[in-house]
């Protein structure tokens, strides 16, 4: 039973000043095993703050970090599941379907989290899930002012993962899950 | 020298004047490493066995010949089985309760149709020492704490309703939150159908059971009470790691000491969550150990295998005596621990008034800073775990109860270094008895027994 933290976009400072408070009453360190963090962050403030939630954290590098060393891609295993992450803005048309499986199968992971579009998706295709964070402080993004905070946490068990879906519609948080079990057959 | 009838007297009574209680024999008897005692000259001691009673006054007189060769204290208590050999048939006859019975013979004119064991005789047996070999014990400390019914044909009904009680708990209580939202799901939710096995588009949201997520903060959800848990499971999980670091059996490399270590966090963990007002307090794992390592220890496997589920009840109902004591709010009232302690300041005061006067006014050594740990943990720090073995056969096989029964061997403790504390200042005092001294057990317990008689209250 692992829990994963996935967010992004945050963009604070330049468009956002913070999470929602709601978001931040509910995540406290503790609870959390790991963060993988799309990008977009921007500043040192935000890296530090995800830190202190749990000191397991991954993050690739948006096109407004401040922070020049982070990765562009970046995978890890976590339980039965390979997880692939990257920002997204590298994937063009932004947000295709198709242009993001590609990436997956590139990278060979179960489970691909993207971000940049600041809206949530959770697709399904032949090589994997592609997950789609949001915006966790709901800052406009290049296409959409309409943007809700949104953020995902995974509960890893075995081969079977929950993702529920945090949105924060109307000022209140809203929470969804999906289902999604990995069968024991390696994808083609 | 009818003790216990002499009438109180301030000054110390005789039998308890005797050197005898003061240090162990140098030469005769392989007692405990004789101390450095130098302001006394070594006194003339007869072999370690109470001269003036043969027997010990509860028990009735038939007792005479275990007694003779109780005493026979060849061995010290570190070894311990060969000396009760013999007491292996009592016992058997006692636990086997007559078992001859159903085959028509009446044996001493019971003549009882059903295999009964009876229990005052079985205490009666077991505050002489039970016999290591043989799984007498493990059956023995069972009958003792209630766990298995006096009526013999009961037993393995008995025994198949609590060992799957405990498998019920185990199944209910140390599951994590996602099986039980996965659960909760599959009971309210129709099971729609799996479509993960092709097909490609939108995964389908859906509704989440009850409001039950990781993040939850509230109060009836699982994920949050799990998290609230979790550090009761750290600390019994860091408690258990420090049980007897010295015994290959709880701490060893080996598989088996790990399962061992597994089965007692299982068992504190579901006591921790069955009583929510006391939960886990630092301490029961040592309670516990003994316990579980007596009943794992049975050469009967499938006794042995089920040791775990054993050991959960015996341990609950062993602590139901004395769970006042681990409560912290309790500890000023009536029947904490507190009070406790005070009822043991005045049974030393009641039985030597001079040691007490000694140690609580002159030496002004609180009873707390010693006692405390005897109590809470019902002495498994003090001796080594042979010893405390031996001593709980008769903490638990003596008819007045293991509180009353414990607070004697305490104050016989007390009495048993009385020539040192008397001589010893604050410091020293507090010493001795934060790291008492290896003693003989039979020894101890026949004091302790010696101190009989109403507690003050």
């Amino acid at each position: 039973m692992v829990l994963v933290l996935a967010l992004g976009d945050l963009h604070n400072p330049h468009r956002a000043p913070d999470l929602p408070a709601k978001f931040k009453s509910m995540l406290v360190p503790g609870k959390i095993q790991h963060i993988i963090c799309t990008g977009n962050l921007c500043n040192k403030e935000v890296h530090d703050y995800l830190k202190s939630l749990c000191p397991d954290l991954h993050i690739t590098r948006g096109e407004y970090d401040e922070d020049a060393r982070y990765p562009e891609t970046k995978t890890l295993t976590i339980g039965q599941f390979k997880l692939g992450l990257c920002h997204g803005h590298q994937v063009v048309p932004w947000g295709d379907l198709d242009s993001l499986a590609m990436l997956q199968r590139q990278l060979d992971v179960d489970i691909l989290v993207t971000g940049h579009t600041h809206q949530f998706k959770a697709y399904k295709h032949e090589g994997g899930v592609v997950i789609n964070p949001g915006s966790a402080t709901g800052a406009y993004s290049s296409i959409t002012y309409d943007v809700n905070p949104s953020f995902v946490l995974m509960d890893i068990d075995g081969l079977r993962v929950v993702v529920y879906v945090y949105e924060l519609i109307d000022g209140e948080v809203k929470v969804d899950k999906i289902d999604f079990k990995k069968t024991a057959t390696t994808h083609a | 020298m009818a003790d216990g009838a002499t009438p109180r007297r301030k000054s110390v009574p005789d039998w308890l004047n005797n050197p005898i209680w003061s240090a162990p024999a140098p030469a005769p008897a392989p007692a405990p490493a004789p101390r450095p005692r130098a302001p006394s000259p070594p006194p003339p001691l007869p072999v370690p066995q109470p001269p003036r009673d043969p027997t010990p006054p509860t028990p009735p007189p038939p007792a005479a010949a275990h007694d003779s060769d109780d005493s026979d204290e060849g061995d010290d208590a570190g070894a311990a089985g060969p000396s009760r050999t013999h007491l292996i048939a009592e016992f058997k006859a006692a636990v086997s309760a007559r078992a001859l019975c159903d085959r028509g013979d009446s044996i001493d004119g019971f003549g009882l149709e059903r295999k009964v064991v009876d229990l005052a005789e079985l205490r009666r047996l077991a505050c002489q020492g039970v016999p290591d070999a043989a799984g007498v014990r493990p059956v023995v400390w069972k009958l003792l704490l209630g766990y298995l019914p006096t009526d013999r044909a009961l037993w393995p009904y008995e025994l198949e309703k609590k060992r799957s009680q405990y498998s019920a708990f185990k199944d209910e209580l140390l599951v994590n939150p996602s099986e039980v939202t996965r659960r909760m799901e599959e009971m309210t939710v129709s099971k729609k159908e799996e479509q993960n096995a092709e097909g490609t588009g939108v995964l389908p949201r859906a509704e989440i059971v009850r409001d039950e997520h990781p993040l939850s903060l509230g109060k009836t959800s699982v994920w949050n009470k799990f998290f609230q848990e979790s550090e009761i499971i750290e600390q019994i999980d860091r408690d258990v790691k420090r049980t007897h670091p010295e015994m290959q059996f709880f701490n060893g490399e080996s598989s088996s000491a790990l399962a061992n270590q597994e089965s007692l966090k299982r068992i504190l963990t579901i006591f921790a969550k069955l009583n929510p007002g006391i939960r886990y307090v630092q301490g029961m794992n040592e309670v516990l150990a003994p316990l579980f390592y007596v009943f794992k220890n049975d050469p009967d496997p499938s006794n042995a295998s089920s040791a775990e589920p054993d050991a959960f009840f015996c341990f609950v109902e062993l602590l139901s005596g004395f769970r006042d004591n681990f409560c912290k709010q309790l500890d000023n009232s009536v029947v904490g621990i507190r009070s406790t302690i005070s009822r043991l300041s005045q049974l030393l005061k009641r039985h030597d008034e001079e040691l007490w006067r000694h140690l609580e006014v002159v030496t002004k050594v609180n009873p707390q800073f010693y006692a405390f740990r005897w109590i809470t943990l019902l002495l498994t720090q003090e001796f080594k775990f042979r010893d405390c073995i031996n001593l709980w056969d008769t903490l638990l096989g003596d008819p007045e109860g293991p509180q009353a029964t414990l607070l004697r061997i305490c104050c016989a403790m007390l009495i048993l270094v009385r020539r040192r504390l008397l001589a010893g200042d604050f410091t020293a005092n507090l010493k001795l008895l934060q790291n008492y001294p290896p003693t003989n057990i039979e020894h101890l317990l026949h004091i302790a027994n010696k101190l009989r008689g109403p507690l003050p209250y």
